[in-house]
């Protein structure tokens, strides 16, 4: 049976570092979670809700508790062991549906926070990727699948790339199963565009993907840049992040990925990846000491600092900026007005 | 979980989907907006790196895949293969919610599974946040470990069944680089490097060098 405790204000329910297998629900009173933020390494403070669960992911999971529960004022809680949680879940999956709910944003955010530390792996983007499964089983002859993987190509990228190439594979693949069945029969992968053979010789896809890219032209691609400027200016960060990435990744036109650099970096600004954006200007400004848009960059890089907690720095940046432009000069504005909000934002 | 044990689900037979032996159920890269309770047969879970198909896992009755999708339309992160005849239950978010109201033991494997998710999640966060790259790799053995449930404090070598590939994969680094950081672990003699497998000699060495970087730079 689940049992209801009484806990002091200021008493500990249980430590950052233990391993139990409680959950806890707050019935009465005030709870804090506080844990360091995995991304900034800050301290953080996530009050609990009466009639809220608490301790279910680290019981669950058999984890140690990543946060310590702190009892802020005389509070009441009720105490349950994994089996009664479960019992009281099954009578009740609201109970369940909501935590899903709950987990399944957090388990979105983390994914995303991954994936914008992958900026330099192996992401291959989701067209080429597609195509290549369907290449590896055609090239080991297990036609059927690389049937299914072309077909579901010519179902999502009907005018992609590879769509004429794929389209030619899928009557060649439908002719072998027929003819020859799984295992037997040729294995045409050599006779597809170079971004096969690339692709077989397990080079990075980045390479394998920009022959196909450049024959695709760069009026294509001043076209795929335009479009992820404008989702820049719809403040779809992370979609325009990853497509600047992909005319980066493509590689066909050095101008294009120069551009796609910086303005990468400052989609990291936006989905307030302070430390990465930092970084990525700081490269594009050691690579290019007389950028165009050096103004920009420096302001950025500021800005980051000011969002980080560093005045000091961020104060000295936009300085740094102001000697570097005249008053029309819309940077030097902004980066005035910037330092007003930063010298009157007192100390906070 | 055996399938003796899994609820009925009668009520959700025009969700069922059959597949042949061979076929592929969904493909890595296409965008997922499914998920899975298999129900009758095997499903094997690859990815294709580099020139090789790679197998992730066999599923048996009762376990769930696909279950992303349930998130958002990202694209699968590895493809799925029917092994024999497979009998699933075929779910999207519409009627994500139905099957969860009706069956709390599947709701709450689906719940330790996200759990596991987010775990695995924020550990891979843990080490592609590490600015060094030889403590990216080594932060890796240090995972592959956690998720063995080894004795580490006994200090003996440990062999871990993965690839310079893999480790790559896990480290976020070229494939490249990886080679090179783990040619120096060769050289210092901190690990073996075989065909199908690397020993790590002492882990706790490993686990000493993740913490002073990580330390390191806090600071």
């Amino acid at each position: 049976m689940p049992k209801a405790v009484q806990y002091r204000a200021n008493s500990i329910i249980y430590f950052k570092g233990d391993q139990s297998d409680r959950i806890f629900l707050l019935n009465a009173g005030k709870v804090s979670l506080s844990y360091i933020d995995i991304e900034n390494g800050q301290e953080m403070r996530d009050l609990i809700k009466t009639g809220e669960f608490f301790g279910v992911k680290s019981a669950l999971g058999h984890y140690i508790r990543e946060e310590t529960a702190i009892v802020l004022q005389d509070s009441t809680v009720m105490v349950f062991s994994v089996p009664e949680f479960e019992q009281l879940a099954s009578k009740n999956t609201r109970i369940i549906t909501k935590m899903l709910k709950v987990f399944s944003n957090q388990l979105r955010r983390i994914h995303k926070q991954v994936q914008t530390l992958l900026v330099s792996d192996e992401q291959v983007n989701p067209e080429t990727g597609l195509y290549k499964i369907g290449e590896y089983y055609m090239k080991n002859k297990r036609y059927a699948q690389a049937l299914h993987a072309y077909k579901r190509y010519l179902v999502y990228y009907p005018s992609g790339a590879f769509a004429t190439d794929v389209t030619t594979k899928i009557t060649s693949a439908e002719d072998f199963l027929s003819r020859y069945g799984a295992g037997e029969g040729p294995a045409p992968v050599a006779s597809a565009a170079p971004a096969a053979t690339a692709a077989a010789a397990g080079l990075a896809p980045s390479v394998a993907a920009a022959p196909a890219q450049a024959a695709a032209g760069t009026s294509d691609l001043a076209q795929q840049y335009y479009n992820a400027v404008s989702l820049v200016s719809q403040e779809k960060y992370m979609d325009a992040f990853k497509a600047f990435k992909k005319i980066i990744d493509d590689g066909a036109d050095a101008e294009y990925s120069t551009k796609a650099e910086f303005e990468m970096a400052k989609c990291l600004f936006y989905l307030k990846q302070f430390d990465s954006c930092i970084k990525s200007f700081t490269v594009i400004v050691q690579k290019f000491p007389k950028h165009p848009e050096m103004k920009d960059a420096i302001f950025f890089v500021a800005r980051s600092y000011e969002e980080k907690g560093d005045k000091a720095r961020a104060a000295g940046l936009f300085k740094k900026i102001l000697t570097m432009g005249t008053e029309d000069d819309p940077v030097i504005r902004k980066v005035k007005k910037a330092l007003r909000a930063l010298e009157g934002g007192g100390k906070a | 979980m055996s399938p003796a044990a899994a609820p009925d689900l009668s009520m959700f037979n025009r969700f069922m989907v059959t597949f042949r032996k061979g076929d592929i159920i969904f493909c890595e890269y296409e965008p997922g907006d499914t998920f899975y309770l298999l129900q009758a047969g095997h499903v094997q879970i690859v990815r294709i790196i580099g020139d090789l198909e790679k197998n992730i896992d066999v599923l048996n009755p009762g376990e769930v895949f696909g279950e992303m999708a349930i998130l958002e339309e990202a694209p699968r992160s590895a493809t799925t293969i029917a092994l024999d005849e497979v009998k699933a239950l075929e779910f999207n978010r519409e009627n994500f919610e139905v099957l969860m109201m009706g069956n709390p033991q599947i709701a709450m494997r689906l719940l330790k599974l996200f759990i596991k998710r987010i775990y695995d999640q924020k550990r891979r966060f843990m080490i592609l946040t590490l600015e060094d790259v030889e403590a990216k790799v080594a932060d890796v053995f240090l995972m592959l470990a956690e998720n063995q449930t080894v004795d580490t404090s006994a200090g003996e070598s440990i062999e871990f069944k993965t690839t310079v590939e893999d480790m790559s994969h896990w480290a976020g680094i070229p494939a490249g680089q990886c080679r090179e950081v783990l040619n120096h672990f060769v050289a210092q003699r901190r690990i073996e490097l075989h065909p199908d497998k690397i020993v790590v000699r002492n882990i706790n060495d490993f686990a000493r060098f993740v913490g002073s970087r990580r330390k390191h730079q806090e600071k």
